[in-house]
């Protein structure tokens, strides 16, 4: 797992309060939403505001396809990456 | 329906560039028909000798003046005779732009059921006379077709399906001076002839003589609308039937022009508005109202529904439902015209009252941000526009999902660009729309935004909450957004009291949170909170209610313009 994906995985443990779970729960590839970890539309907007305000980034609807960057973690990983200059994976 | 066009000129006295103009027209490759209207010399020699048959020009005479519209229904007869279809109607004192007559032409080629009607472009600009009696025109023909779709009235630069001009003449007592070239129009309208406008520059030739007498045709203009404006009324169920489709112009600058004028529309209602008062307003917008109220089968049927569950939840029900409902109607647009002076920013501390301001300016003095759910009962305008008022240099977002939220933005700049209102368009709100807020609030900024009605977006995102005796769909939109916002949220209404406003602003949440596993049973609970105050102020002034639609409707994928 690298660096990035644990700190989104920490990011959406403590956006979210999902409590019950650590980041080593949430497996990188599995979907988000409704399958996986079962997230909805409201906890789409909190993760997205979140993502937004810690890594200084601008998720634009017209040209992002927002809904494959939430599809995992991975994927808003590599997002992240490509707006931050940090390394998705290693 | 056959398209073979003849030129008619009528002319009394006017005969300075009548052969530049016979000369256009055949080039044109139209047929002229020359009416002299009881000319004198020399305008009566010289339009005679144009007479040629050959060249399928012909010059007919009245030896008696019998007035502009006289002529021209003389022309047409003279044309219909001829075999011709349609007339295109030009004066004879060169004034309009010879330019425009093959697209005229064209115009009226595709759309032969049609009355193709020049609207003038001044180019060298109008006295300022003129112009004011140009809008009064407007004015008045707006009333008398209940509409916008006649743009110029006075322009006698046109092409007519013949027949149906005729058909007019015989059934109607027509104006045969100048108020001829208004009130064939409005009648044609009614009768379900559509209008298509064409743009025309117009300039005023020197030299030729005004056949416009300004008492006796002032006098003559303004009986003829009075007459209109009765029989409109009186025969409004007609008229009302036979509205013709709208011919709309691909032209990009027509909506600008139609913005501008609407613009100036507001501007001219809001400087009556001051200068009359409002009574008198009331009194000029009643026929509109009851045009809506008749025309409006759907927002009627709404009206009387709402009122009846409004009698059943108080115990009383209206005695004459469909006179309340009128009243409904009207009271609707008493609210509209209060928008004005809200626009404006009209509104004085005697206007309105406060309940409980000691609570708004503990508010304000902590400098906190505040989500304040409004809705469409009392006057929604007002409320955001004093909420505003409230505290100088507060900056307030007024969430609407609407397109027109552009229009309405810029309308609110011209009228008052003081105004520290921002009109934000939100169909979905997305994370950045959302963080965008966040950082308002926490700037110590107002969001409003209205709690009442459900979005097309919003598809599923609403719950049934009891409303009036019956279960309503309420959205969960602006409850979400609490919960992403965390900050205190308030209830909005501003109920009309005799002349005067009441603004209520009552706390409604210290910070929505929505548990993650009871989430829908939390926006049950919030959404039923809130249709128990909205009920309670419905109860409280029934009559103020804006939504004219069906209420309790479960959403489907309407369009948001269905809903009143």
């Amino acid at each position: 797992m690298s660096d990035l994906e644990l700190e989104i995985k920490s990011l959406i443990i403590e956006t979210l309060n999902l409590e019950e779970i650590g980041p080593q729960d949430i497996d990188s590839a599995e979907p988000l939403f409704v399958e996986g970890l079962g997230l909805d539309s409201i906890d789409a907007l909190e993760l997205g505001m979140a993502i937004q305000k810690t890594y200084g980034l601008k998720f634009d609807p017209d040209k992002d396809d927002v809904k494959s960057h939430f599809a995992s973690v991975r994927n808003l990983a590599q997002f992240v990456a490509a707006g931050t200059g940090k390394a998705a994976s290693e | 329906m056959t398209f073979s066009p003849c030129a008619v000129i009528p002319s009394r006295n006017h005969y300075l560039g009548i052969e530049l103009l016979v000369a256009r027209l055949r080039a044109e490759g139209l047929p002229i028909i020359i009416v002299d209207d009881a000319s004198s010399e020399p305008a009566r020699s010289t339009l005679a000798q144009l007479d040629n048959e050959d060249d399928q020009i012909s010059v007919i005479r009245n030896d008696v003046n019998r007035g502009k519209g006289g002529a021209v229904l003389r022309g047409i007869e003279a044309a219909v005779d001829r075999g011709f279809s349609h007339i295109v109607q030009i004066d004879a004192d060169g004034q309009h732009d010879l330019e425009a007559v093959p697209a005229l032409v064209d115009l009226a080629r595709h759309n032969p059921d049609a009355v193709v009607s020049g609207v003038p472009v001044y180019r060298d600009g109008q006295a300022i006379g003129r112009r004011l009696a140009r809008w009064l025109t407007h004015v008045w023909i707006w009333v008398e077709t209940l509409s916008f779709q006649i743009r110029d009235a006075m322009c006698g630069f046109r092409v007519y399906p013949a027949s149906a001009v005729l058909e007019v003449a015989r059934d109607e007592p027509l104006g045969r001076w100048m108020d001829f070239d208004p009130e064939i129009l409005v009648r044609l309208f009614w009768r379900g002839v559509p209008i298509a406008p064409l743009p025309v520059n117009v300039k005023y030739i020197e030299g030729n003589p005004s056949n416009f007498a300004l008492i006796r045709d002032n006098w003559r203009i303004t009986r003829m609308h009075f007459r209109l404006v009765f029989t409109m009324l009186a025969r409004l169920p007609t008229i009302l039937r036979n509205r013709p489709r709208r011919i709309r112009q691909t032209d990009d600058h027509w909506s600008e022009f139609e913005e501008r004028g609407l613009y100036l529309g507001l501007r001219i209602l809001a400087w009556i508005y001051q200068l009359l008062g409002k009574r008198i307003c009331l009194a000029i917008m009643a026929p509109v109202v009851l045009y809506f109220y008749v025309s409006g089968g759907a927002q009627r049927r709404a009206s009387e529904a709402y009122l009846r569950r409004i009698g059943q939840a108080r115990g009383n029900p209206f005695r004459r439902l469909r006179l309340s409902s009128f009243k409904h109607f009207f009271h609707f647009a008493a609210l509209s015209l209060d928008k004005f002076a809200a626009w404006t920013g009209d509104v004085s501390g005697e206007t309105i009252v406060f309940e409980d301001l000691a609570a708004i300016d503990r508010l304000t003095e902590r400098g906190e941000g505040v989500l304040a759910l409004c809705s469409h009962q009392g006057n929604v305008e007002l409320s955001r526009a004093m909420s505003r008022a409230l505290h100088a240099g507060l900056v307030v977002n007024i969430l609407v999902h609407t397109k027109h939220a552009a229009r309405f933005n810029r309308l609110i700049q011209k009228f008052n660009p003081e105004a520290g209102v921002n009109v934000v368009q939100v169909t979905e709100v997305g994370p950045d729309t959302a963080l965008d807020l966040k950082q308002r609030i926490e700037r110590g900024e107002w969001v409003v935004i209205a709690a009442d009605r459900t979005a097309i977006a919003s598809a599923g995102h609403y719950s049934m909450a009891e409303f009036l005796g019956a279960p309503a769909p309420f959205p969960h939109g602006p409850f979400i957004i609490a919960n992403l916002l965390k900050c205190p949220v308030y209830l909005l209404f501003c109920i009309r009291e005799g002349a005067r406003y009441r603004l209520y602003f009552e706390p409604f949440a210290d910070q929505v949170r929505l548990a993650r596993s009871n989430r829908i049973n939390d926006l049950k609970a919030l959404t039923r909170r809130f249709a128990q105050r909205l009920e309670h102020y419905c109860l409280l002034a029934p009559l103020q209610w804006g939504n004219f639609y069906d209420f309790w409707a479960v959403p489907s994928n309407e369009p948001e313009n269905a809903k009143g």
